[in-house]
């Protein structure tokens, strides 16, 4: 008999998903898929691009998330003439016991939680400033590497890029991004709430209902979900699809100009095992890939012009995919 | 609460019913594929045995599917994979199966879930035993095609009726050479290389691909055993006869006569006592003995007997015993030498009998095919045919004698169902000898026909001779006596061969034609 480790209390990462939701309900009407996308990301430890257009709640949701974590939270408004020295810290001349030194000076980015705020209204060049962050979770500015607290977790918004003044963000920057999450406009029920809950005398003061211990022990919890061969060769399937020369399907060979990256994989996975544990379970199951499978590659697939001509979405050929790809194991 | 362990047991069992039932549907799919594609080939193509060749299908299918059955079992991963997509166990039960010996810190909770989950399910509807719709209708068409195929009447039984009446046929008639062979190596008179013949004969008749082709090789036999007999047979036979006359009316020579009479072998042993006794002999005894002698010299046809009788005649009258004794030896070898002729052409004869009795039932079998009644046809035939014939019929021959007086005669005879038979009056003066000659005879045989070799030519009246034409050796007969006879010699000649009745009606035609133009004549 094989002696168990002692056991690992997921349901802690249930109840923090829970807190946080319940929490975020109080003041976010409606809009539970963006914010399960939202926790799940969180716990996974990546980070999320909210995208919609003004309006919505995508910075207020942020802002709720800042308040129900005691975390240190810090928001950039990303604007053309924002530069990177703005976002990560620069080297400033100070007077120390009468001598003249160079003093970093930190950013807004040592935060644990970073608010982007219409990051596709900066330039390029300012959007760079923060690939080594998001990635590597370190700032370099000249020639010193400095680490950012933990958890460190980047929400971004963006307007939809049809709209004026905006730079699409490059494809590097997009796939450092857990989840790329959609939010779409309130039904009529939910806009009735809104304006019932916004425009009274009091708005709902939101509390803090974890800290960043508890994230990171979320975290370490998630990754020890196990997930069987057969589940995760799905998820290769999954990507490899999404590839125009490893798929059979023709609106993928027709409308993909890039599948998704091996990250792309690492994320389907992860999010997976996180959306296991939110729902009880203790294993990644086929449904926990494909409710992650949008927000995970969605901005991961890269079209052709003739996919935008034929008003085809990366969220439609995702469903292809999910609808075409193969569950069940050979019978071997 | 079960352990994964019952768990896959209880799978396992499902799903072997579950594929049990699958390929057995698979192979009942086969098996009356199968069937149904014999029969449809039986009747494109002649197949004697389509009910074997189609009752193969079902072990066959069945042992196809027990292989596919016990090869294709599904790994215990898969199981508990599929039971998990099936019973919406959301992949705990492949996880937990997975992981079953690790001991990771989400493992045991994981466990226990997938325990848990799965005591609530219904574990052996993962794997329902059921029965494609497609294949069960592809199954009852098929088996009503396969009974219809089967029910209807074969247009290739008749072929196959026919082929089977064939080798029948090939058989009576390889067993009548057989027959023949087994009287012959029976017989004292046992022939090596006639048992030779008949053994390559009847091997062929069996191996032949139709009574048409097994009929071939009965002539080249029949022309083999000919050869085997001696053109000079009837010579000295007539010559051993006359010596036998011209003994008989000698004191010492009448013994030798009757056994001369009786066999040559018999009469060569006579005569060799009779030389031992020259020395005994008064000399009115020698010298009737030599002038008899000298008779049977001078009539024998045979050059060799002449010779040696003419030699013992003058040595007798000269009064040299020895010498004469010397040359009536030789006579005695000239007699043995006739006596093993003699033996040789009655084991031919016995063969030619068994080879004819051989080609009656080939060629009634081949006229049967030939008409398309072939099959019918010899379901009404006798055992044996040509048993009948050798052993219970009697033969008609035609015998060759010489006379003793004025040359050689032409007899005809009846004789034994071997063959042989005595011969009838001869020529102008001439009694005939003993005529030697092949007949068949008719026995208790459904088949009437009779081969009749050596038949007298149509028309030519036998008691009725005509004179012969100017510069002619044969005697002419007017065209409007024979014509009649001619045309019933020709039916009946394509009665007995391998001529389509379509050819058959031409013939009749033909003479029909010449009967209308003889008469437009007179």
């Amino acid at each position: 008999m094989i002696a168990e480790e002692p056991r690992i209390d997921a349901t802690r990462v249930t109840e923090l998903a829970q807190a946080l939701e319940t929490e975020l309900a109080r003041l976010i009407v409606g809009q539970k898929a963006l914010v399960r996308d939202t926790v799940i990301a969180l716990i996974a430890g990546g980070h999320v691009l909210l995208e919609g257009v003004p309006g919505l709640g995508k910075t207020v949701l942020v802002r709720s998330l800042g308040q129900v974590l005691s975390m240190s939270f810090a928001r950039v408004q990303f604007t053309p003439d924002l530069m990177p020295a703005d976002i990560v810290g620069t080297n400033v001349i100070g007077e120390s016991d009468g001598h003249r030194e160079f003093r970093y000076q930190a950013g807004p980015i040592f935060a644990n939680l970073v608010l982007a705020d219409e990051i596709n209204r900066a330039t390029p060049k300012t959007q760079s400033a923060l690939l080594e962050a998001m990635q590597e979770r370190t700032v370099t500015v000249g020639t010193q590497t400095r680490p950012l607290p933990a958890p460190f977790f980047v929400l971004a918004t963006q307007n939809p890029i049809e709209l004026e003044g905006t730079y699409p963000l490059p494809e590097a920057q997009l796939d450092r991004f857990f989840f790329k999450v959609l939010v779409p406009f309130p039904s009529e029920h939910d806009l009735l709430e809104i304006a019932r809950r916004t425009t009274g005398e009091s708005t709902p003061q939101l509390k803090p209902v974890a800290d960043a211990g508890a994230v990171l022990a979320a975290q370490r919890i998630a990754r020890e979900v196990p997930i069987a061969e057969h589940v995760l060769a799905y998820a290769a399937r999954l990507i490899a699809a999404t590839h125009p020369d490893h798929t059979e399907l023709d609106s993928v060979r027709r409308y993909v100009r890039w599948g998704a990256s091996p990250r792309g994989m690492q994320t389907l996975v992860l999010a997976g095992k996180v959306r296991a544990l939110l729902e009880g379970r203790y294993n990644v199951a086929f449904d926990d890939l494909n409710a992650v499978a949008r927000p995970a590659l969605r901005h991961r697939i890269f079209l052709q012009f003739e996919a935008e001509a034929d008003g085809i979405t990366s969220d439609r050929l995702v469903g292809e995919l999910l609808e075409h790809t193969v569950k069940e194991p050979a019978r071997a | 609460m079960n352990s994964l362990e019952t768990i896959l047991r209880q799978l396992r069992l499902a799903a072997a019913r579950a594929r049990a039932a699958h390929y057995a549907v698979h192979g009942l799919v086969g098996a009356v594929a199968w069937i149904a594609a014999v029969l449809v080939v039986a009747r494109l193509v002649p197949f004697e045995r389509r009910a074997q060749v189609a009752a193969v299908g079902i072990p066959l299918a069945a042992v196809l599917v027990v292989l596919a059955w016990s090869l294709r079992r599904p790994s215990a991963a898969v199981l508990m994979a599929l039971a998990d997509i099936r019973l919406g166990l959301k992949e705990r039960l492949s996880t937990a199966w997975e992981r079953r010996a690790e001991s990771g810190p989400m493992d045991g909770p994981l466990r226990q879930d997938a325990l848990r989950q799965a005591a609530g399910a219904r574990l052996p509807s993962a794997f329902p035993v059921r029965v494609n719709r497609g294949e069960a209708s592809l199954i009852a068409v098929l088996a009503i095609f396969a009974l219809g195929l089967a029910l209807l009447p074969n247009p290739m039984d008749q072929v196959l009726a026919q082929r089977q009446a064939d080798r029948v046929s090939q058989a009576r008639a390889a067993k009548a050479v057989v027959d023949a062979q087994k009287k012959v190596a029976a017989s004292d008179k046992a022939d090596p290389q006639v048992q030779k013949i008949l053994q390559d004969t009847q091997a062929k008749i069996r191996e032949a691909d139709s009574p048409r082709k097994a009929l071939e090789s009965i002539t080249p036999a029949e022309q083999q055993l000919q050869r085997l007999t001696d053109p000079g047979t009837p010579a000295l036979t007539s010559s051993a006869q006359n010596l036998a006359n011209a003994l008989s009316g000698t004191a010492a020579g009448r013994g030798a006569a009757q056994a001369i009479s009786s066999s040559p072998a018999k009469g060569a042993q006579a005569v060799r006592d009779l030389a031992s006794q020259l020395q005994t002999l008064s000399p009115q005894q020698r010298q009737e003995l030599a002038k008899a002698l000298a008779k049977a010299s001078q009539q024998s046809q045979n050059a060799q007997m002449r010779d040696s009788l003419s030699q013992a005649s003058a040595s007798l009258q000269s009064g040299d015993t020895s010498a004469a004794a010397q040359s009536l030896n030789d006579v005695a070898s000239q007699l043995d030498s006739l006596q093993s002729q003699q033996n040789t052409d009655q084991a031919v004869a016995s063969a030619i009998n068994g080879l004819e009795a051989a080609r009656q039932e080939l060629a009634a079998q081949a006229d049967r095919d030939a008409s398309g009644q072939g099959a019918q046809a010899n379901a009404g035939a006798s055992p044996s045919a040509g048993a009948s014939a050798s052993g219970n019929g009697s033969g008609n021959g035609t015998g060759n004698g010489s006379s003793n007086g004025n040359g050689t005669g032409t007899g005809t005879g009846t004789g034994t169902g071997t063959g042989s038979g005595s011969g009838g009056s001869g020529g102008t003066g001439g009694t005939g000898s003993q005529g030697s000659g092949s007949g068949s005879g008719t026995g208790a045989s459904s088949t009437e026909r009779v081969y009749v070799p050596g038949q007298p030519v149509p028309g030519q009246s036998e008691n009725d001779p005509t004179p012969l034409g100017p510069g002619q050796d044969v005697p002419l007969s007017p065209y409007s006596q024979v014509i009649q006879a001619y045309q019933q010699a020709a039916l009946d000649a394509t009665d007995q061969s391998l001529i389509p009745g379509s050819e058959r009606d031409l013939v009749r035609q033909y003479f029909s034609q010449l009967g209308e133009q003889s008469q437009g004549a007179r």
